[in-house]
């Protein structure tokens, strides 16, 4: 599972969680979201995300 | 030592965003409001030049026009973005809450992190000229976070200062990387430290300077890479330079 970064604006996608709000289904691999769709937040087109390997940041635990 | 590239002023990439037609809701202002931008790599439409520099994505060479020319509020995630201001007058307006004016000499880092809106605009009677830097994040969905500071021209006269990086004084950020600023007067050789893991990406605001043998004049810049130290020697008055380290 990959994540991929919108290099218009800093969205990112992740295969793992996919964007169900936008009807795209977790575990949706990159390659198979059509070559049209574009940034929901910007409009970038698919070609202009990249991939990352970028954890998330987790907040510190309280000692 | 190995220098990746060399780029010249007009070999930039260049875009006009005036404040109406296709760009009317982006960009602010009156019907004659323009952005102009220099970019040093690809961004937006212009796709034909270089892919940035390690985690260095944008490094924009911006105006806008008096009279509230700008970038509506839009949004971002994850990317840390910088302003450094170099003429007339930035208002930042952010959803964290902030709502800054920005003079030459000052600069912003806003980290957009889980999520965060922005608006840039001119809202002076002369043109606002910024450079901003675009850099990707150690961690994905951090909480945005924004700090601001001021580059202080005589107290750094003929010396590299670090704006940005992990160094005291200067606004941290979740990465490896440094922005460092010089203003120097002709005549003086400066020795830039630096690690060979880094690229190095040195660009000249004003002024003129020999950086590791290549001749650069204003707007000029160059990247290097696995240097440990590079000589910048100025040979013109008043020569402002930004310098970035950038993890690869």
């Amino acid at each position: 599972m990959k994540k991929y970064l919108c290099l218009g604006c800093g969205f990112s996608y992740d295969e793992a969680l996919g964007l169900p709000e936008h009807g795209i289904a977790p575990g949706t691999r990159w390659a198979d979201i059509p070559d049209d769709w574009v940034c929901p937040d910007c409009g970038t087109p698919k070609s202009g995300f990249e991939m990352v390997e970028i954890p998330y940041y987790e907040p510190a635990r309280p000692q | 030592m190995s220098v990746r590239f060399v780029l010249r002023a007009a070999e930039r990439g260049y875009s006009r965003l005036p404040s109406v037609g296709l760009n009317a809701s982006y960009v602010a202002g009156h019907p004659d409001g323009v952005i102009t931008r220099h970019s040093s790599f690809n961004f937006h439409e212009y796709q034909s030049g270089i892919p940035g520099l390690g985690v260095l994505k944008v490094f924009g060479d911006e105006v806008f026009s008096p009279n509230g020319t700008g970038y509506n509020m839009h949004p971002h995630h994850n990317f840390i973005i910088m302003a450094f201001v170099l003429g007339g007058a930035l208002t930042h307006i952010n959803t964290i809450g902030k709502i800054d004016e920005l003079k030459r000499d000052d600069y912003y880092v806003f980290s957009a992190g889980s999520g965060g809106k922005h608006s840039e605009l001119n809202i002076g009677d002369q043109d606002m000229n910024a450079i901003y830097v675009w850099v990707l994040p150690g961690r994905l969905l951090a909480p945005p976070s924004y700090r601001r500071a001021r580059f202080d021209r005589k107290a750094n006269a003929n010396r590299i200062a670090c704006l940005v990086g992990d160094t005291p004084g200067a606004l941290p950020i979740d990465q490896t990387f440094k922005v460092s600023r010089l203003a120097s007067a002709a005549g003086r050789t400066h020795r830039w430290q630096t690690s060979r893991e880094l690229g190095l990406y040195a660009f000249v605001l004003e002024g003129k300077a020999d950086v590791a043998g290549t001749t650069l004049e204003r707007r000029d810049s160059m990247a290097l890479e696995d240097e440990s130290a590079v000589e910048i020697a100025v040979t013109a008055d008043g020569t402002d330079m930004l310098l970035v380290e950038s993890r690869l």
